[in-house]
Order: structure tokens, then C-alpha cells, then sequence
């Protein structure tokens, strides 16, 4: 039952990552200066399990949502459920609805620019699928992209983006009454709902659970030992001072691993979180047998 | 197993019979080897010429197995590549006889031996043969046609520079191994609805700790609940109820994102961070240290 559902989700999941947009468009440059053009900034960004790229916004203050970049679409669409939760309502006698601000993750804004309120189906499949493994807010198109020099290199974890002279204006409303679409058109609209039908059968893909790693309090000195690494500092208050470590030790093993440099200190602790007891073994100074010492992992960083 | 049958026996079930229709493009997939090959014979950046349409797409000149000029939209936001039936069969890429699927033509998954944008070439570029019904549509509306998209198993090998300003695409290799979407999406969907559990692990040590988030969507950040005497914050000069605003250039407005930001903060290179104290915002530079 499974293996067939999987066989059918795999063509409609497909069908849901095409996001090339239908509408008619043209644009002219505005004429009002732009602050920061030349201006470089650094765009962190996610990479989804669908191989589609996510970057955060924050619209007219309230945020931050993740929204696709996508040169396939060709304006701003804001999912109309990211448009309720902000207070955002759509224009009713205009196709586009004003933003007054959208700011992006890494220091780029626009000011004054238009949206269109509105679900793509490919977001309504692939969110109700919960396929890319975070929720998609909207779609940031030509008109905001077109903005900036983009630059993007999957090996580093930031997009570049320089602002441009440039203000492409909206593409004018589309005259198709989605009644008037071929056929084909009309089916892909339609993969929204079965892809939710889809979602109630198979279930939603969750999204990975988040924890923080536990913190000790510790610095360490980064220059390798015979064996071990040495501490060079214990934070006051902290879970390796309440444990009684001390400034000078040399910490030769965590858990069942034995500490050959600082590489393996992380490694041992990558999974601790807060709360995990630690269990450590110590070298110290004037004291011939190696000490044992249990740290209650805390919260911080 | 019952209600794989429900499904199944309802005959106006519609969208379920959508479902079915889509099939037959399964059962004419081979299983395929994986391939690394990466676009390696151009080291220094390729410029790539691009047309801007009308409908705000931007269309490249791609020879497809020396076949060609086909029309391609570049597409940033497609996570595969996917080439029309008419293009797919002048270059050979599936044969005129291979089975089709009914709904969009389907032909499935094929490679491409050769794909030439410009000064660069791509080898062994996986891709779908269908024809996609916006770009028939999209393609009857410009009056020319359009053979297909380039998306994320393309693209994914390069860095890639687009200026729509200059009209200028710059494509430069870099070694990044593309995810085959098309092998994992079917394991994902079938596999167990389980969560996967990440462990978020600070790549130094600040000598802070944070709060959660007050404010829910208006929230700008979080508020610093202890800064450790001595530390490198203690150092930097944050003081508890500073808001953390920005570590690194990343948002923190949640814990989750203080520590996914702090993860790429290595012992010795300063970072900035913002904060927010008395409303006014204050930018420090901190240098975090080795330790845990």
C-alpha cells in the first residue's frame, strides 16, 4: 500500500516542484533614486529536501517566513495564509496588494513594492505533503529578484545579492479567468487538493526536530596534547565548575571516547544536549590518579 | 491495504483516478546508475547570454546532444531539468516509439550526453521528457516555442551569477554533488513519518545563554538571560536583557536560530552580533573561543 502510494506521490510530487508560472508581464524602470545600489549583501539560505532554495523575509516587520527564489515565477506571491497571519489584506480592487516593506535575512530591503496574495498550487502540494522539510510562505519572482546581481554557489552557505539600478515594475494582471485555461492548466491547479488528499493518506513528511547541544563551560586550548585537551578556562557558575573542574586539567576521555585533540572533544560531545549527565575523565596536576567527573550538561553557547 | 482498495473501487473518485492516470509514467522508468560527472572542461567562468521574455522569464540557447538550438527557460526555483517531447526526441534523448503516459506526455527520466549553454558544456545531465502544460501554454502566448526548463541538476554544478540588468549569466564550475530528487522523493514518501532528530552544536564558545522569543511574530530577536564573567561576550560588553537580534549576518529569533547561526562561528574569527538595548540597536564584534 505503501510502495504504491509512494509510486503516485513520486510523478505528483514532480508535477508540484515545476514552478514556471503562466502570466503575462512587462516592466519599466521607476525613476525614484535607490538608496543602496552597488550595495553587496550576504542572503543566508536553506537548501529543502526538494532541492529548492529558501531564503527568509520579514514583511512589514513580521516574520520571518520562508519564501523560494525562483526566476520561474514572475512577481512576489505571499501564501494567503502568511498573508492573514501578518494582517495583510489582499487589495479587492487591485490584482496586487502594497507591502510597505520587505526585508530579507542578511540586510537587503525593499520598500514600497507589490505582492501578489495568493496560493500557487505547487506550495499548497508540496506543504501539505510537508515535502521540503519546512514550510513555504511565498515566492519572491522576477520583480524582486530582477533587483539585484544574484549570485549563488551551492558549496557556500550565503547567496550573494548586489543591488542593481534597476526597479522592474509588476507584470500587468493576467486576462485569463481561471475558468478559460486549457484543460492541462486546469489539471495542474488541481494538484493542490490531491496532493493534500495525497498527504491524508500517506501522511505528512514532519520537519526535522530541533534541539540545542548542551552546554559545559569550558575553554579549551585548540594545541594538541600527547593525549587529551587541556582547559584554560571555567566559567563561573557553569556546569563544569559546579562538577569541579578546574583551570589546567587535561581532559583525556568523554563518555567511552578517548580525547586525541579538539576535533574529537566536539565529537564526543556532538549529541549531548541539556540536561545529559557528561561523564569525564581527568589528568590534573600533583594528583597521580586520573579523576572522574560527572558534568550536567546546561543551556547556552 | 483497505483503503488502497477504497480508493481504487470508487470510480468517481476523480482525483484519485488522477492518481492513476500518472502511473504509466512510473512503469517506463529504468533504474539508472548514479553518475558524478561534473561539467569539469571549463574552469574559469562561461558567460551565458539570456532573452528576456515578456511574461518575465529568461530563455537560454541550449545545444542538447549537438542537436539544437532548443529554447530553455532558466528556472532557479526547479529542482530538475525537464525537456519537452518534441526537443527530447530531435536530440535523441528518448526514442520517437517510447511509451507515453496520458497526462502530460510523460516520458520520464533520460540523461542527456551533452548540454551546451554558450562557451560551457554539461555532461550527463539527468532530465524529464514531458511536456509541461504552462510552457505549451507560455509558449503559444510569446508565439514561439519553449522546449523545456533548466532547474536545480543543472544549475547545481555552477556557480551561478545572473545580472538581469547587464542580461548576463556567468556559469562557473565548483564540486558540489547533486542530490538525485528522483531516487529519494519515492523513499521519502514511503518511508516512516518520523522526524528526524538535529542536534544544533555552536562551532565556539560565546559565554552566552538566551531565552525564548517574546512577541511571536513581531519578535525581533531574543533576550540574553546570563552572560558568563570572563567570557569572550563578557569581553564584548553584552549585558542580560540585551534582545539578540543578528549573529553573523542570521536572523535569531528563536533559540533554534541563535545556535544554528553560532554553528558556523569558529574559535578566533570575530563576528558581528546585534542587539537591541533600550530599543536602540548596537552592533559588537565578538571573537568566541575554543571550547564547549
Amino acid at each position: 500500500m505503501k510502495r504504491w502510494l509512494a509510486r503516485i506521490g513520486q510523478p505528483l510530487g514532480l508535477l508540484l516542484f515545476l514552478t514556471a508560472m503562466l502570466s503575462a508581464a512587462s516592466f519599466d524602470p521607476e525613476d525614484k533614486p535607490i538608496p543602496d545600489v552597488g550595495k553587496a549583501y550576504r542572503i543566508p539560505y536553506r537548501l529543502t529536501n526538494t532541492n529548492h532554495f529558501l531564503v527568509r523575509v520579514r514583511i512589514n516587520g513580521k516574520g520571518p517566513f520562508n519564501f523560494l527564489v525562483d526566476t520561474g515565477a514572475p512577481a512576489l506571491y505571499v501564501a494567503t495564509e502568511t498573508a492573514k497571519k501578518i494582517g495583510l489584506k489582499p487589495s479587492e480592487d487591485d490584482f496586487w496588494t502594497s507591502v510597505d516593506r520587505l526585508e530579507f535575512e542578511g540586510g537587503a530591503t525593499l520598500e514600497g513594492i507589490k505582492a501578489r496574495v495568493e496560493d500557487p498550487f505547487q506550495l499548497v502540494g508540496m506543504n501539505a505533503l510537508g515535502l521540503p522539510g519546512a514550510s513555504i510562505d511565498g515566492i519572491l519572482g522576477f520583480t524582486m529578484l530582477a533587483r539585484y546581481r544574484l549570485e549563488l554557489d551551492p558549496t557556500k552557505d550565503r547567496m550573494i545579492w548586489t543591488r542593481l539600478d534597476y526597479n522592474p515594475k509588476e507584470p500587468p494582471v493576467p486576462r485569463r479567468k481561471p475558468g478559460d485555461q486549457p484543460v492541462e492548466m486546469q489539471a495542474m491547479n488541481a494538484l493542490g487538493p490531491i496532493a493534500k488528499l495525497a498527504a491524508a493518506l500517506i501522511g505528512r513528511q514532519p520537519e526535522d526536530e530541533l534541539s540545542t547541544r548542551g552546554f559545559l563551560g569550558v575553554e579549551l586550548d585548540a594545541k594538541p596534547e600527547k593525549l587529551g585537551v587541556r582547559v584554560t578556562r571555567i566559567l563561573p557558575d557553569s556546569p563544569a565548575s559546579k562538577a569541579g573542574l578546574r583551570e589546567g586539567d587535561l581532559i583525556t576521555r568523554i563518555e567511552d571516547r578517548d580525547l586525541v585533540d579538539i576535533v574529537s572533544a566536539r565529537a564526543a560531545v556532538r549529541k549531548v544536549k541539556p540536561g545529559d549527565r557528561v561523564r569525564l575523565m581527568v589528568q590534573r596536576e600533583n594528583e597521580a590518579a586520573a579523576l572522574k567527573l560527572t558534568v550536567t550538561a546546561g543551556e547556552g553557547f | 491495504m483497505s483503503i488502497e482498495k477504497n480508493v481504487r473501487n470508487s470510480a468517481g473518485f476523480v482525483p484519485a483516478l488522477m492518481l492513476m492516470l500518472l502511473t504509466p509514467f512510473i512503469a517506463a522508468q529504468a533504474p539508472r546508475e548514479e553518475t558524478h560527472a561534473k561539467a569539469a572542461n571549463a574552469p574559469k567562468p562561461a558567460l551565458v547570454p539570456f532573452e528576456m521574455l515578456a511574461s518575465n522569464h529568461m530563455v537560454v540557447l541550449a545545444k542538447l546532444n549537438g542537436e539544437g538550438p532548443f529554447r530553455l527557460i532558466f528556472d532557479l526555483g526547479a529542482p530538475i531539468t525537464l525537456l519537452s517531447n518534441r526537443a527530447g526526441e530531435a536530440a535523441g534523448i528518448v526514442k520517437k516509439n517510447a511509451p507515453r503516459s496520458m497526462l502530460f506526455a510523460m516520458r520520464g527520466e533520460a540523461q542527456v550526453k551533452t548540454l551546451e549553454v554558450g562557451a560551457l558544456t554539461a555532461k550527463d545531465v539527468p532530465v524529464i521528457v514531458l511536456d509541461h502544460p504552462a510552457l505549451s501554454a507560455l509558449g503559444g502566448f510569446l508565439g514561439k516555442p519553449l522546449d523545456g526548463i533548466i532547474g536545480f541538476t543543472f544549475f547545481a554544478r555552477y556557480k551561478t551569477t545572473i545580472d538581469y540588468q547587464a542580461k548576463e549569466m556567468t556559469l562557473e564550475p565548483v564540486d558540489y554533488e547533486v542530490k538525485n530528487l528522483m531516487k529519494d522523493l519515492p523513499a521519502q514518501l514511503a518511508g516512516p513519518k518520523v522526524a528526524k532528530r538535529q542536534v544544533l552544536a555552536p562551532g565556539s564558545l560565546f559565554g552566552l545563554s538566551v531565552g525564548e522569543p517574546v512577541g511571536g511574530l513581531q519578535s525581533s530577536g531574543v533576550p540574553i538571560s546570563t552572560v558568563s564573567a570572563g567570557s569572550a561576550a563578557d569581553a564584548a560588553g553584552f549585558k542580560i536583557g540585551d534582545i539578540l537580534t543578528a549573529l553573523d549576518g542570521r536572523w535569531t529569533t528563536s533559540i533554534a536560530d541563535v545556535f544554528a547561526a553560532a554553528a558556523g562561528a569558529t574559535p578566533g574569527r570575530p563576528v558581528e552580533v546585534s542587539v537591541l538595548r533600550d530599543g536602540k540597536t548596537i552592533q559588537f564584534t565578538v571573537t568566541p573561543r575554543e571550547g564547549l
